[in-house]
């Protein structure tokens, strides 16, 4: 059976993507169910710190910190920040009043998106499709024809590397507006 | 990061950041304010001290106490009063948060328009009658103060009542009150309300014991336990040889 980019790729990436969807909704109804909203209220704080120190890995890769397992690192960045972004998004549950920290939720979200994107498609989907053409071209096809056989996997890698892109541009905006929502929570809430 | 995106991302952020400012109330504020609060919808800082959160000195410059069940903050008397007796006269504290929110994001979380009587100034909240209406069934028009014998003040029902001093209700007469008690008349019962007791058999099988006297069924019986039963000082009640 012919391996599909899409098939082995695409699809367990979707249903990565499908379990914190489905840990958000869960998660809502369990605080709904027993009468614990207000828990989601404060939910939004241990979710932004997890978020913080998911960051660690960011500036490990970027060499501003020199301790650390790169390898670890990413592991703890992957995890505290799924974690963290399902307290975001069971803090903001389904309650739309503000436009600023939805904004700011809808950036985290395309955020956790390319980074999961990043993780675990780029990689080895470019090396998929490199071997492809490598196997096509062993068999003595043309380029035009190995182009043709590979055209929808490399269409799916050119997607892919678009939305790569837009990680660390769409954080800093995430972190803005996250920043904001903050700024005003303290700002007009009385903490005492 | 190219140059390009860098500055689009900075309009942008600014453009929100504007937008945050000149529409305070859609960009951070959690949802709409109640209909009465709409003239100050843009201005968050008629309510909200920056920093500390909703004062209720703010509250309190409109919305006088002495007035609060009574009059209007604009000196018209009050038409339609949310209850029956104004009581925020007699607050211990004026702490308007505790009670109130306005947002309606907000109003999730909190306890809102829920009265605590231990807000209450010390010696008001015993004088249930001066707020509460007697009600109008014949127990209760019997009894006049006092009501934290049977009900607390959290919520009326269930009272408190030890109903197992003159009867237990066990699984047996697991009932609604009407079942022996007709119409709300809480002096009197009836054990002929549901089928299991009938005058004929209560009459037979008191007959068959020797006991002429068995109107009153709770002056010997005091719960559904057929060997527990008192009688009028003495064991069987009242035997027609007595």
């Amino acid at each position: 059976m012919k391996y599909s980019l899409w098939r082995e790729q695409v699809l367990p990436f979707t249903l990565m993507l499908g379990l914190l969807a489905a840990a958000t909704i869960a998660g809502d109804f369990v605080l709904h169910r027993f009468n614990l909203v207000w828990v989601g209220r404060y939910m939004g704080i241990p979710g932004t710190l997890l978020i913080i120190g998911s960051l660690y890995y960011s500036l490990r890769k970027r060499k501003y910190v020199t301790s650390g397992d790169p390898k670890a690192l990413l592991s703890l960045h992957e995890f505290s920040a799924w974690l963290g972004s399902l307290m975001v998004l069971i803090h903001a549950g389904i309650h739309f009043n503000a436009i600023l920290p939805w904004l700011a939720t809808v950036a985290m979200g395309v955020n956790v998106i390319s980074g999961m994107v990043g993780k675990m498609l780029l990689h080895r989907s470019r090396l998929h499709v490199q071997s492809e053409r490598e196997h096509f071209q062993l068999r003595g096809l043309s380029r035009p024809e190995v182009e043709q056989a590979v055209f929808w996997d490399a269409v799916a890698l050119k997607a892919m590397v678009q939305w790569r892109k837009v990680h660390i541009p769409i954080f800093v905006v995430f972190a803005v507006l996250a920043l904001g929502h903050i700024v005003s929570i303290f700002l007009f809430w009385g903490w005492v | 990061m190219s140059r390009t995106l860098k500055f689009i991302l900075t309009i942008n952020l600014v453009v929100l950041a504007v937008l945050s400012f000149v529409y305070p109330s859609l960009m951070v504020g959690p949802g709409k304010l109640i209909a009465g609060h709409q003239k100050i919808n843009a201005d968050c800082f008629a309510c909200h001290v920056a920093l500390s959160g909703v004062q209720s000195e703010k509250c309190i410059s409109c919305h006088k106490p002495a007035d609060i069940g009574r009059v209007t903050t604009t000196g018209a008397p009050v038409v339609k009063p949310l209850t029956s007796t104004p009581f925020h006269q007699e607050l211990t504290s004026q702490d308007c948060v505790a009670c109130h929110s306005d947002h309606a994001g907000v109003k999730r979380y909190q306890m809102q328009g829920r009265f605590n009587h231990d807000l209450l100034k010390k010696g008001i909240s015993e004088k249930c009658q001066s707020c509460h209406k007697s009600p109008t069934d014949t127990l209760h028009q019997q009894i006049s103060g006092n009501c934290g014998q049977c009900h607390t003040q959290s919520r009326w029902t269930p009272a408190t009542f030890d109903h197992d001093r003159h009867f237990v209700l066990d699984r047996d007469h697991n009932a609604r009150c009407v079942t022996c008690h007709v119409r709300n008349d809480y002096k009197q019962y009836t054990c002929y309300g549901c089928h299991e007791h009938t005058p004929a058999n209560v009459r037979r099988e008191h007959v068959e014991e020797g006991i002429r006297d068995f109107n009153n069924c709770v002056e010997c019986h005091r719960s559904a336990d057929e060997h527990d039963i008192r009688g009028r000082g003495t064991d069987r009640g009242k035997r027609e040889d007595d």
